[in-house]
């Protein structure tokens, strides 16, 4: 059943077109699912947020393979709803992708407050985009974070008193 | 001779294979029973479904697992069930749980608490043989062998919890720890990349596979086939690195028996899809610690991701059937992000407001003691796979609430000057004045706020109660006498502790039975040492 829908709803789904989307080849998504995803992310992260986060389509796409089978047709079939009827839930006919940002948080803040199932679908939008973007070392400068110890071991090797435990002059154990 | 591991993602024909005893799952239970049975002198055969991570030098200083990088994306979808996205059925719990080698032992935080007293003595009444007094020798193998240790080195989520509790007379304790000279990355939770942490696929399983002991990684069990009472062959199938079918199967055909350690949602999920729960009792009563989650904004920068992620803890409000523990740890980008709830210009800046400045801690909540209530049930979808039903019970909405105040007036006591609650829509706590939004939050309803768990539990549960009984208390499954279970599924209610040193010993215990029925030694080795690391225990 959940298959028929998608493929009804992917057939009637046309997302805008957005230059950033180059990507041709998927696992998972579809070119409509990833020009969709597209604008789900830029409602939740704002304009732009492929500068940080270049792989960001191909990151889900990726991350899809691992979910239940179940869960990854929701998400699919989730996108597909957005982009053919959550215009109407401000009263436009346009397609979610084709709406103004202004217009696209509009509807994640009414789905946020939705009903269950749309509180669900908010969830995952907003897991999935702010997940996939923070992933990116492209954007942990803007969270003062230096990155994993594998890449900078001098976290591990820094001399005391090191800053996480500043009064605490003991050197690590080796 | 010692034995090996294949991974099953590079075996190019189908396989069947004919050990003494198939161990299902390689986590908490699977590795104790792997080296026991081994030691014993059985042919064992361990299938886990996870992938492997071997030990193969990284270019970090005395980085052991090149594989483990510690990056949150790349080390969910290697290390965790569903790439770390497991769900409860109606979305409300986000479920943590390891599918690797060494399960859960992989990427647990390193807390190592013993059985709650009072969750023995309640087992006790359900007929569970399990006492402090004769799980004593148990424990204390487990203790002494990985071994548990009281690590001192504390993190600034921990620094600022012991500040803020001391401000209101609370007692903070040091939770005692499986590493082994911790390097302090705080990466626990994305699998020890130094091998500091004492999980399974560095003790338990490299132990038994020294001793002879064989492992097949991404191998995913479908069922065990049956005749009469005893379980005759074991059906899996191999999965490549994305967790495809490889359409490679194996066929285990075990002359002794098998041991199920899948843990709580992968063993009832196994046996339902063999056909063995005749009387639709697996799965029922599956119990989960739901875990609230408050972020305290510092002056000062605290570099969270750091440190000893979780070696300290309050017992104050453990007590009672709703009791709960509250803990410390370390947090990443990518947690921290899918957490918040958030969007917009709001998601940033709360992001790079509480991210470099934060300190976390959280309450694990105790459930399951009564019997009126239902809790979780795993099913099976229309694939066949796992998933959890569950809403959380109605006797926790309050203590819920409360940790999260409790939690809330810790941080602004040790100077948070804000505490950011993951409601729907959030809320940030400046004062006791905001206390009273954090009391209407009504858990109940999915997505009313952030909560994960990483501990579950039942399912499979050992009881006196007929009509609740699945396994036996010798640890075999109810009508097969040769199938034990030995995991956290065969817990009666929820554990109210850190559960992997109770499962390590409870499976020590499972392990002795089956040695003691087939006439073969067993013996714990490391029973000398000092006390046990929990002072009164």
């Amino acid at each position: 059943m959940a298959g028929i829908l998608s493929s009804a709803l992917n057939a009637s789904a046309h997302p805008k077109n957005r230059s950033e989307v180059t990507q041709t080849t998927f696992e998972n998504l579809n070119k409509k699912t990833a020009l969709i995803l597209f604008a789900v992310a830029e409602s939740v992260l704002g304009e732009g947020f492929l500068v940080k986060a270049p792989r960001f389509i191909e990151t889900v796409d990726d991350f899809l393979n691992y979910q239940r089978a179940a869960q990854r047709d929701n998400l699919l079939l989730a996108l597909l709803v957005a982009e053919t009827t959550f215009g109407l839930m401000i009263g436009k006919l346009q397609g979610f992708s084709h709406l103004s940002l202004a217009d696209r948080r509009k509807i994640l803040q009414k789905l946020r407050s939705g009903t269950a199932q749309q509180r669900n679908i908010y969830v995952a939008f907003v897991n999935v985009s702010a997940a996939t973007y923070y992933a990116s070392d492209l954007t942990w400068p803007d969270l003062n974070y230096p990155g994993v110890s594998v890449d900078h071991p001098q976290i591990l090797n820094h001399p005391p008193p090191i800053p996480w435990r500043p009064a605490d002059p003991r050197p690590i154990e080796d | 001779m010692a034995g090996t591991i294949v991974e099953g993602r590079n075996v190019a024909e189908d396989r069947t294979l004919t050990p003494d005893f198939c161990i299902i799952g390689s986590g908490a239970g699977g590795g104790v029973c792997a080296l026991k049975l081994t030691e014993a002198g059985f042919d064992v055969l361990v299938l886990e479904e996870g992938p492997n991570i071997p030990k193969e030098k990284g270019p970090a200083p005395a980085q052991e697992r090149k594989m483990l990088n510690e990056r949150e994306v790349e080390m969910y979808k290697l290390l965790y069930q569903e790439g770390g996205t497991r769900l409860t059925k109606n979305g409300g719990v986000k479920v943590m749980q390891g599918r690797c080698l060494g399960g859960g032992t992989a990427v647990n935080w390193s807390a190592c608490l013993p059985p709650r007293l009072e969750t023995l003595d309640e087992w006790q009444k359900r007929g569970l043989p399990f006492t402090r007094q004769n799980l004593d020798s148990y424990l204390r193998e487990v203790v002494n062998y990985l071994p548990v240790v009281r690590n001192d080195k504390y993190n600034s989520s921990a620094r600022k919890f012991q500040l803020g509790c001391a401000r209101h007379d609370i007692p903070t304790e040091n939770l005692p720890n499986n590493t082994n000279k911790c390097r302090e990355c705080g990466s626990c939770g994305v699998g020890c990349p130094y091998d500091r942490k004492m999980s399974g696929f560095v003790k338990w399983l490299p132990d038994a596979i020294a001793l002879g002991a064989n492992i097949y990684t991404d191998t995913r069990v479908d069922r065990l086939v049956s005749s009469g009472d005893q379980i005759r062959e074991v059906h899996a199938h191999f999965i490549d690195h994305k967790t495809r079918p490889t359409k490679r199967k194996l066929i285990v055909k075990p002359t002794k028996g098998v041991v199920l350690s899948a843990g709580a949602i992968g063993t009832p999920s196994i046996l339902m899809r063999s056909d063995l729960d005749l009387d639709k009792r697996v799965g029922k009563y599956t119990h989960i610690h739901p875990i609230t989650i408050t972020i305290g904004k510092y002056p000062e920068e605290t570099l969270p991701a750091y440190g000893v992620p979780d070696n300290m803890w309050t017992p104050k409000f453990a007590p009672g059937p709703t009791g709960y523990l509250i803990e410390t740890g370390s947090f990443f980008p990518v947690f921290s992000a899918s957490a918040t709830l958030q969007h917009g210009d709001e998601l940033h800046r709360i992001m790079r407001e509480y991210f470099p400045t934060g300190a976390i801690s959280y309450a694990h909540h105790t459930t399951g003691f009564d019997d009126k209530e239902e809790y979780g049930t795993v099913e099976l979808d229309d694939n066949g796979e796992p998933q959890l039903d569950y809403k959380i019970p109605k006797a926790n909405v309050v203590p819920m609430r409360e940790s999260l105040v409790m939690m809330a007036r810790i941080h602004l006591a040790a100077g948070a000057s804000s505490v950011y609650v993951m409601r729907n829509p959030p809320l940030e706590v400046k004062s006791d004045a905001d206390f009273a939004a954090i009391r209407k939050i009504d858990f109940t309803k999915p997505q009313a706020s952030t909560i994960y768990t990483v501990h579950v539990m039942g399912g499979c549960q050992m009881n006196k109660d007929d009509k609740r009984r699945c396994v036996n208390n010798d640890f075999t499954f109810r009508g097969k006498k040769n199938l034990w279970v030995a995991d956290g599924s065969i817990f009666p209610t929820a554990l109210g502790a850190n559960p992997q040193i109770t499962i390590y010993s409870l499976a020590l215990w499972a392990a002795r039975g089956i040695c003691e029925q087939h006439q073969r030694p067993f013996k714990l080795n490391h029973q000398q040492g000092g006390e046990l690391p929990w002072p009164g225990y």
